[in-house]
């Protein structure tokens, strides 16, 4: 299993009568290109949060590729999640004033992997593979179209060669053109990597790419707790 | 990486970063001047008079003393006898001595009556004797030596005439001018008070003051050179003396004997203790300067630490970003460490090169208006222990915004 939750209540600190995730069971096998939607603030972004290990529950347990998150310390998790884990999100992905290249490598640098040289290589072949065109390259990413920003965000997520690959709505700052070509690099990027996807979006249109379908609300039961309270 | 990203940070806020810089800039620069010329003065200071064992004249305060017969500034209390003078160089103690007359001036510097022994034992700095730039010593009853500065400022050159003025006002209305003095040499700089004062023989002091009483020309009589040599010219009384002994260790004991002079009352002051006495006055105004520039200093930390506080909002994105993608919070704090570090590190280097460059175009300036040296090489041991404070003054204050970075990191 790829994820597994049990028993998950979540609540923010600031707001403790509103509990925003209630799961009491839920799991993605390895592997699998799954499409979870739902409306914003629906706890999306809650959910991914504890995926990632930056946010922990108030009670339950996450599992993520096998390994029990709650007993991790936090920087045991900050190594998990930048070995492990690909994230790509809706914008801020890049750090403005880095160049594509320099944004990729800053990846890198949280991960156990090292050997600088090798690794700017595996750069110049994601960018390649993502056809992010050479002059584009050296150039900060805040100059860059927005598409294209997206596409070194995918290739930022890849380096690291994650097994869990996370997306947020990464398509929402994107016309449909630009939408679909994201979508037809992304999927077969994380077929041929063998890499476990979980794709969030409201856009349910989006569906079509996907083997796996799911609603949030079909696992999150947070509406009976929140009424009676 | 860390480095990249800070450097490429601060870049990326051009402005704010560029004022910061401009503030720490500044304020190393004061910092450093401040403490350079600090202790170039005091070295200064300190070198106007060495190889002197005792310094004798009529009985007053150290520092009077100390003032009028070194530094010719104030007026002397009074004069000692030339039997007093006499008496006590016979000690056998006694290795050298140089009798001082003040009480003359031209055009605002003051005239030394003296011996020739003043050009063959008076030293300054490290043991550097007086040297000669152009000319000699004086021999005749009407030669006069002058100081660098005097020479410079006034435009005179050998075999000028000198007419001295009684007194040591600027301005004085009773001129020596019937027995002007001939300049015979001119002393090469030394950035002590000898650059400002002209050197005259004993007995030419004597000599113009022949037909004197009370300050005042008393008759018209027209002496020639030839009636004056005649004269006895032998000085009846004068400012006061240095001495030098032929032991170091017979200080105390010669300064006691000459402390007890029964005849007249006479003090002997040892210049190294007077020196810092003096010292010790001045340092307050000194502490004030450096303790204004640290202040200066203090406000540049907190203008680069409440830029870098103020970017945190803005950065909220990044730092989220550097947390997703792994980074430990602990990272944060280290670049905006860093951040600060590099501020400082350019600050100082600027800060430097731009008292050097200051220092090296404007040295001449001062020596020659001012008769101040000043060296413009300030990498000595105290500005690079002054720099290394000033890094990590920076460091400490920048905590504040670090720590506000390392929040907002574990928060995200």
């Amino acid at each position: 299993m790829a994820i597994e939750l049990a028993d998950i209540r979540f609540h923010y600190p600031s707001r403790a009568e509103h509990t925003v995730l209630n799961v009491p069971s839920w799991s993605l096998k390895t592997g699998t290109q799954a499409f979870v939607y739902g409306p914003s603030g629906g706890g999306k972004s809650t959910l991914l949060g504890l995926l990632s290990g930056l946010l922990s529950p108030n009670s339950g347990q996450v599992r993520v590729l096998g390994q029990c998150l709650d007993t991790l310390s936090n920087r045991q998790r900050d190594q998990f999640r930048a070995a492990n884990i690909g994230y790509v999100f809706q914008q801020f992905n890049l750090m403005p004033y880095l160049n594509a290249i320099d944004n990729v490598l800053l990846a890198t640098q949280f991960s156990q992997s090292n050997n600088r040289g090798g690794k700017e290589n595996e750069v110049k072949v994601l960018f390649n593979a993502l056809n992010i065109p050479e002059n584009e390259w050296q150039i900060p990413c805040r100059d860059l179209s927005v598409g294209q920003q997206q596409r070194v965000a995918i290739a930022r997520a890849l380096i690291n060669k994650p097994k869990l690959l996370i997306a947020d709505e990464p398509t929402s700052s994107l016309d449909q053109a630009n939408s679909d070509a994201f979508m037809k690099l992304l999927m077969p990027m994380a077929a041929d990597n063998n890499m476990t996807l979980l794709f969030v979006s409201h856009d349910h249109s989006l569906s079509s790419y996907f083997t796996s379908v799911e609603s949030l609300g079909d696992f999150n039961q947070v509406e009976g707790i929140n009424n009676a309270s | 990486m860390l480095a990249k990203l800070a450097l490429q940070s601060l870049l990326d806020r051009k402005g704010s970063a560029m004022l910061s810089l401009l503030a720490m800039t500044v304020s190393v620069f004061v910092l450093l001047a401040v403490e350079h010329i600090r202790h170039q003065t005091k070295d200064n200071f300190s070198n106007t008079v060495s190889g002197v064992d005792l310094i004798v004249g009529a009985r007053t305060g150290n520092i009077n003393l100390l003032l009028y017969s070194v530094f010719r500034i104030g007026s002397p209390t009074n004069n000692i006898r030339w039997q007093t003078y006499e008496n006590i160089t016979s000690n056998k103690l006694v290795k050298w001595a140089i009798p001082i007359s003040l009480g003359d001036s031209h055009k605002g510097y003051r005239v030394l009556g003296t011996t020739q022994d003043y050009f063959e034992y008076f030293s300054y700095g490290k043991k550097n004797r007086l040297e000669f730039d152009q000319g000699h010593q004086f021999d005749q009853l009407f030669d006069v030596v002058l100081g660098a500065e005097v020479a410079n400022k006034l435009g005179y050159s050998l075999g000028d005439k000198v007419a001295l003025a009684h007194g040591i006002a600027t301005t004085s209305f009773s001129m020596h001018d019937d027995r002007p003095f001939t300049v015979v040499g001119i002393l090469a700089a030394t950035g002590t008070p000898v650059d400002q004062t002209l050197h005259v023989s004993l007995k030419g002091i004597e000599a113009i003051h022949i037909d004197w009483q009370h300050g005042v020309k008393v008759a018209n009589t027209e002496l020639t050179q030839s009636d004056l040599e005649k004269v006895d010219l032998q000085p009846k009384s004068i400012t006061a003396f240095m001495l030098g002994l032929s032991s170091k260790m017979a200080t105390f004991q010669v300064q006691r004997s000459i402390n007890e002079y029964a005849s007249e009352p006479v003090v002997a002051i040892l210049p190294g203790v007077a020196l810092s006495e003096l010292w010790r006055m001045i340092g307050v105004l000194e502490n004030t300067l450096l303790l204004v520039s640290i202040l200066v200093f203090i406000a540049a930390c907190l203008g680069v630490s409440s830029m870098l506080l103020a970017s945190i909002r803005e950065r909220r994105h990044e730092i989220q970003l550097l947390r997703i993608i792994g980074s430990p919070p602990y990272f944060l704090f280290l670049l905006i460490e860093l951040e600060a570090l590099l501020i400082t590190l350019l600050g100082c280097l600027l800060g430097a090169t731009l008292l050097m460059a200051c220092l090296a175009s404007l040295q001449g300036y001062l020596v020659a208006e001012y008769g101040i040296y000043i060296a413009s090489n300030i990498l000595t041991k105290h500005s690079g222990y002054l720099l290394m404070s000033i890094i990590m003054a920076s460091i400490v204050v920048a905590i504040i915004p670090s720590l506000s970075g390392y929040r907002k990191a574990r928060e995200s």
